[in-house]
Formats: structure tokens, C-alpha cells, sequence
């Protein structure tokens, strides 16, 4: 194989520890980066240190180690601008964004790329659980699930800008988490017991109806009481913001109903949380906004309505579903129709397509209907 | 490819001579200066001999003006907190360009409600008299310490600190002088009993081809200062713990050397500078000189040049050079080495600081010709690979 200088995305997790360490064994020239997207340190004062990230510093003795060059590059002005200020405003107008997606399809690959070109490098390399397989016919490459079914990331990287795709290394595609925290012993990377990051990397105690109560002004409708109502209209009582409820969400509604009740949907505009019973949730069509298309060499519906057979995917680790997906010229969105109605379908959240295991494209979710 | 070291303004290699001194130093027994025997007898002499050999080379009168400390930053602490300590009721001022550990040091004086006040430096490198002078003047409470650097360090921007030095002392107001980048490359004001002399000034060895961990801090032992460190009564009382006796021969021949070469070697190093930047703005005229208008500004010290390319990411090119084989910085950069602009910036750029892409040279005793026309041949070659900066070219 062709030696490349190839950039690695390390974020001081094992996952990327383990890319750059592979990479370096294959004889490729490797260069380490981490990119510094948010500050946790509240100071402004002359102790504010969000310098000494316990990411960055994992990153650098990983790269130190490995005796590759690191760098950290400061993204936070355009991580806040592409991520969080979406972030907040997505919360604020009763929507659940996926900020990852925001960050791959905008802040992470597109800046490393710039940068990376800027050193020179060939390639990009992460540590994402996908894989990017070449076309047989030579259109350009496929973005595929990760072969680990548990850790796949491909729900994560339907944005990715095209241009791209060529020049992304997925390292980690063919492998297991437990093959990769194996390989990562087996070379002793500071890395290789650290806990999974399963949280939103700016709101680290998963609290996020605090952050966005710091960020949104402080009589944002969001965060001002409203009612809570069934979907039959019947008042049920009252919550202290919608900004800390997502479609589907049981908790913090208050107990004593006959049966479970659900946030079934949220509508800002009157600040009302409409709940109901788990059949209340199911939605049998949907429509997806903001599309963005990865398999341009196949029939796509994204520009005539006969309807397309696709998987698709309406949350993180939830599995594609058969649908029936078509362009609807007048709105400018998909509308897809499930095979069998699905439940908790949140306006906000992703809905990638794909065929097999190939991600096609994918969208937001701006509505969804019984 | 063999590396070009064009960071001496963030630290220096040591010097063989200091090294050696050291290392014989070191391996001839324990050094204790506060022991009661043979061993301590010998290395309180030592001590005396490093304190001496830098009181001679800097024309002290008196060896209780050097203190030693355990680094530049030490030292700056001790002062402004030493200063502010003893007077809580003062104000302090400090200016615009000050290293972070006399803005930081300031800024939390301020925190805990000691009045502080920050002047303006213009690019030339006056420091604005509409701000200092009312300050000095003071009425019933003149400030308890005024710091200044003598030479930024990101910059190079020389401070031109006559006026003030002047004006402080017919307010008896202590000056203290942040020498760290200064010695050895231009003419630094000393304590050297003149009325308008600076009552502190900092120096740091590993800028000077010595040990890193060990700083100096010239003072006129009548301002007064309290400790900031509490301990035991070494250096004065000023600086508890046991001392460091290879560290302080070292720093001292440091500054002994950099003495006896200092008229050289400002010359030398300046011609250098000027070599550089003419190639490097030559070759890409995207790149925009930081400081005073003029290359060969008598407000520029000899060794130090930043340039800057627009509309770049801030941190992107000390990661470029490096991968060339060059060793420069973005200027100041905090651990991580992710870089924003640092308050010094963006007090003379204001808001345009956070568009510009920084690169520093920093030049030394090691750096030769040889050394800047392959600097400016591979800079050249990796900035050419730079969409952003071609554009400019064309």
C-alpha cells in the first residue's frame, strides 16, 4: 500500500488512539489533531484553563508516545456558531437536534479537511465505526454501516460534505469495540480502558435544560411554564419549560395517571406539551428537510415523486426500517411512508436513508403524522 | 531534513559552557546552602559567586539586589503580589502588552478588589502618558507597583519606557521591568541607583542559553516587598526553599555572556531579522508584518518578528512550519498549544487579532544565515500550499 500523510482526528478517546496507532504501523506519516470545540471552565476570569482538557492531554501523550506530531486546533468560535447556537435554537423551537450530525457535517471534517490540506496530507482518518468502501463502476465511494452492529456511527455521518468522502479514512469500519479496546491493550495507548462518552461532549452531565437555560434569554417561551395536555385536550397539569422535553420522554411529567403517558409532541407556539399512551406515539408518515445526498449514482427520491423501497433510520441505535420515501416538489422535503407505523418519530432528529448497509443520504425530521 | 529552531523567544538549548558548569557543579556534593557544615559552607559560596558574577555583569552595587526565583513567571508573581500585598489599598497598573503572569497576577488582585489599571500601548511602543500620568499623580493614593515589559514578547514591540521611568520616580512610584526578552538583545534600565531607575526587574535564564526553572528578580532592596511564598529565610526572605545552586551559577553565567555579547549580537541578530522578513514578505506578499510599520523599527527588538496571514485559522501555521522542519510559534499559546489571540494581540488589533493567523520567529545566539535563507525557502514551499494565501499571490 501507498504511504499517505494522513490526518487523525484524535479526541483523546481509544477509538481515535487506535486509529492513529494502526495507521502508524501501516508506515503511513501520521499527524495527530484535536480539535478544541467548547470550554467547560465557566471563569472568565485569569483562571479560566479549557487548555487542559483531559481530552486534549489523552490525545497528546497517545501522540507523543506514538511519536507523530499533534496539534490542537481551537474550532470553539465556529463549533459554537455550526453546533451549539443550532443546538439551542433547534431545543428553543421544540425540536431534539443531533448535534454530532451538525458537527460532522459541518464544524469537524470540513475544517480538519482545510487544514489537513494546508499540511499537506492526503487523507483524513477517524475514529468512526463505518466504512467507506470504493464503487465497483468507479462513481465515487460508498459510505457503509460499521461491521460492529452495536457501535455503528453511520446514523452519525449522513452529512458529510461529498467532496469529502474520497479523502475520509474510517479505520475502525471492519472492527469490534471489543477488538478495537484489544488492540489498544495490546499496545498499552494511556487510552484503552476509557470509559465510553455517551453524552453530548458540551453538556457532560447530560444536563442539558440547564445549559440551554445559561444560553437562551432567561424568559425564553422555552423555559416558561405551559401547559401540559392530553391528546384529546384534556389538561393535565403543568411543566416549567418544554426546552426540557423530547417526543417519546416519560419522565418528569408527574405520576398518578391511570395509564403511562408520553410526550406525544411539542407545540411552542403555545407552549403546550401534548402527551399520551404509547399507541398515541405511533406515526405512520413522516417528512424530512434539509436533505443531503451521499449515493448520487443511484435513483434518489430527491427529485421525482415515485415512490422509493429504502431503510430508514429515525434515531441512534435504532435500526433501519423498511419505508417507502418520495420527493414532494412543493415543500422541498421527503415524505416517507413506514411499512408499520413506528413509534416516538422526533421532529429534529436525523432520518438517514439507506440501501442494505449503504447510507443513501438523509434529512431532518420536520413532522410526523398518524 | 534538518530542523531549523526559530523559537528561542519561548526557550533557548542550553548553552555547552552552562552545562558543564552544572553538571560539575552537581556531581561535586550536596548543596545546602543553610547547612551547617562543610558541604553547606561550600555551596553558600557558590551561591554568593552566581549572585556576584550577576551583580558585576549588570553593574550592581550591592549582591542583596538579585534574588533568585524559580523562573521569570516567579519572579513577575513575587513582584505584583509582593507590591500588592503590602499595599491593599493601592492600585496597581500594568500595561497592555504585560506576559500572563503579570496580567493574570493583576486580574486576580482585581478579583479580590484591589484597584487595577491597564495602559495602553501604541504600536511604536509608547505607553499612553493621558493614562499613566493622572495615574502617577494619584492624589492621595499613587499606585503601589506600575510593571512593564521591555520587549513583548509575541511581537517584538520594544516599550519605550523612559517617560515613565521618569515620571514614576519623581512620584516615588517602584517601576517594576519584565527584562525576560530583553537582555542582551537592546539596553535594559537596571536598578542601578539612579533615582529613575526601574526598583524590579525580571530575568529569566533559559532565554539566555541557561537552565529553565530559574529566573532572577533585580530589585532596590529599599521597596520593600512581602513574601509570597512562606517558608524558611532564604533569598532574603523572599523566596523560601532551598536554593538552586547549579541552576543559579548557571543563570548567572548566563547573563554574564549574554552581557559581553550584547553589542554584537543585537547587530547581528537584527540583520537577521531584516534578512527574514524581507524573504518571507517578498515570497508571499499575503503575509502582513504585526507590530511597527517598519521592519528595521528601532520600536522592534532585534530578535523577535511576527507576521501574520488573514483570513486563516489562528493555530493552523506553527503546525504547517513544523511539519517543514521549522520550530516556531503562534506566539503565546497555553498548554494545550491551541491558540486564540492573546489580550496582548488583540489590545493593538483589536477585533481584526481574531482573523489573523499568526507565526513568530524567534531568533538566538545559535541561529545562523544558513539558518534563515532555509527558513525562507520552506515557509515559501508549505505556505504555497494554502489555497487562502495563492489567491493573494495571483
Amino acid at each position: 500500500m501507498k504511504s499517505e500523510r494522513i490526518l487523525v482526528a484524535m479526541s483523546g478517546g481509544v477509538d481515535s488512539s487506535v486509529v492513529a496507532s494502526l495507521l502508524v504501523e501501516e508506515g503511513h506519516e501520521v499527524i495527530g489533531v484535536t480539535m478544541k470545540t467548547f470550554c467547560y471552565d465557566e471563569n472568565q476570569g485569569p483562571t479560566r484553563t479549557c487548555c487542559g482538557l483531559d481530552g486534549i492531554m489523552d490525545a497528546r501523550s497517545v501522540a507523543d508516545r506514538l511519536g507523530i506530531p499533534h496539534y490542537v486546533f481551537d474550532v470553539e468560535e465556529e463549533f459554537t456558531r455550526d453546533v451549539i447556537d443550532d443546538f439551542v435554537s433547534e431545543y428553543s423551537e421544540g425540536r431534539t437536534p443531533n448535534p454530532c450530525v451538525r458537527c460532522n457535517s459541518n464544524t469537524k471534517l470540513r475544517d480538519l479537511m482545510a487544514r489537513g490540506e494546508a499540511m499537506g496530507c492526503d487523507a483524513i482518518a477517524t475514529g468512526h465505526y463505518v466504512r467507506r468502501v470504493e464503487d465497483p463502476a468507479g462513481r465515487g465511494p460508498h459510505l457503509l454501516r460499521g461491521a460492529d452492529a452495536n457501535k455503528d456511527q453511520a446514523y452519525f455521518l449522513w452529512g458529510i460534505p461529498l467532496d469529502l468522502l474520497p479523502k475520509l479514512r474510517f479505520p475502525l469500519g471492519d472492527l469490534t469495540k471489543p477488538e478495537v479496546r484489544e488492540i489498544a491493550r495490546a499496545r498499552g495507548l494511556v487510552t484503552a480502558e476509557k470509559p465510553e462518552s455517551q453524552e453530548i461532549c458540551f453538556v457532560p452531565t447530560g444536563d442539558y435544560r440547564s445549559f440551554l437555560s445559561k444560553r437562551l434569554a432567561p424568559r425564553h417561551p422555552a423555559l416558561t411554564p405551559g401547559p401540559i395536555v392530553t391528546v384529546t385536550g384534556e389538561v393535565m397539569g403543568e411543566h416549567q419549560g418544554y426546552a426540557g422535553f423530547t417526543v417519546g420522554q416519560r419522565r418528569g411529567l408527574g405520576g398518578g395517571f391511570p395509564k403511562p403517558l408520553y410526550v406525544v409532541r411539542i407545540e411552542p407556539a403555545t407552549r403546550t406539551v401534548v402527551v399520551g399512551t404509547q399507541d398515541d406515539l405511533l406515526a405512520s408518515t413522516m417528512k424530512v428537510r434539509g436533505l443531503h445526498w451521499l449515493a448520487t449514482d443511484l435513483p434518489l427520491p430527491a427529485s421525482d415523486a415515485s415512490a422509493m423501497h429504502v431503510d430508514v433510520q429515525i434515531r441512534h441505535r435504532a435500526g433501519g426500517v423498511p419505508a417507502e420515501a418520495f420527493w414532494d416538489q412543493e415543500t422541498g422535503t421527503v415524505s416517507v411512508r413506514f411499512a408499520t407505523p413506528q413509534p416516538a418519530v422526533t421532529p429534529g432528529q436525523s432520518a438517514v436513508f439507506f440501501k442494505d448497509n449503504r447510507v443513501l443520504g438523509g434529512g431532518r425530521i420536520s413532522s410526523a403524522d398518524r | 531534513m534538518a530542523r531549523i529552531y526559530l523559537d528561542h523567544a519561548a526557550t533557548s538549548p542550553m548553552d555547552p559552557d552552562i552545562l558543564d558548569l552544572m553538571t560539575q557543579t552537581l556531581r561535586e556534593g550536596a548543596l545546602n546552602p543553610s547547612s551547617p557544615h562543610a558541604e553547606g559552607r561550600r555551596a553558600r559560596l557558590l551561591l554568593r559567586e552566581a549572585r556576584e558574577g550577576i551583580g558585576q555583569a549588570l553593574g550592581l552595587a550591592d549582591v542583596r539586589q538579585v534574588v533568585f526565583t524559580r523562573g521569570g513567571t516567579e519572579a513577575n508573581h513575587l513582584v505584583v503580589w509582593g507590591r500588592a500585598s503590602r499595599m491593599p489599598s493601592s492600585p496597581l497598573a500594568f500595561s497592555s502588552l504585560e506576559h500572563s503572569s503579570v496580567r493574570a497576577a493583576m486580574e486576580a488582585r482585581g478579583l479580590q478588589g484591589q484597584t487595577v489599571h491597564e495602559i495602553p500601548v501604541a504600536m511604536d511602543g509608547t505607553l499612553d502618558p493621558a493614562r499613566w500620568k493622572p495615574l502617577l499623580a494619584g492624589g492621595s493614593a499613587p499606585p503601589a507597583l506600575v510593571s512593564v515589559q521591555a520587549v513583548n514578547s509575541e511581537t517584538g514591540i520594544v516599550l519605550q519606557l523612559e517617560d515613565l521611568l521618569e515620571g514614576a520616580s519623581e512620584c516615588h512610584v517602584p517601576v517594576h521591568v519584565d527584562a525576560v526578552q530583553a537582555l542582551g538583545r537592546i539596553p535594559v534600565p537596571l536598578p542601578q541607583g539612579r533615582p529613575s531607575d526601574p526598583a524590579y526587574v525580571t530575568l529569566s535564564s533559559h532565554k539566555l542559553g541557561g537552565p529553565s526553572g530559574i529566573g532572577v528578580l533585580l530589585r532596590n532592596p529599599d521597596t520593600p516587598l512581602e513574601p509570597a511564598l512562606f517558608g524558611g529565610g532564604q533569598e532574603y526572605g523572599l523566596r523560601p526553599g532551598t536554593e538552586d545552586i547549579a541552576g543559579a551559577l548557571g543563570a548567572a553565567l548566563a547573563v554574564r555572556k549574554a552581557m559581553a555579547g550584547a553589542h554584537t549580537e543585537g547587530p547581528r541578530l537584527a540583520q537577521l531579522r531584516n534578512r527574514l522578513a524581507e524573504g518571507l514578505l517578498r515570497a508571499v506578499p499575503a503575509l502582513r508584518l504585526i507590530g511597527p510599520d517598519e521592519v528595521t523599527s528601532g520600536s522592534r527588538a532585534p530578535h523577535i518578528l511576527m507576521l501574520a496571514a488573514p483570513g486563516l485559522p489562528r493555530d493552523l501555521l506553527p503546525g504547517v512550519l513544523d511539519l517543514e522542519g521549522i520550530a516556531v510559534s503562534a506566539g503565546s499559546a497555553c498548554r494545550s498549544g491551541a491558540a486564540s489571540p492573546s489580550p496582548a494581540i488583540l489590545s493593538l488589533y483589536g477585533e481584526e487579532a481574531r482573523h489573523l493567523a499568526p507565526l513568530r520567529f524567534s531568533l538566538g545566539t545559535m541561529t545562523t544565515e544558513h539558518d534563515i535563507d532555509e527558513a525562507i525557502l520552506r515557509t515559501t514551499r508549505a505556505l504555497a500550499r494554502i489555497p487562502a494565501l495563492q489567491g493573494a499571490l495571483a
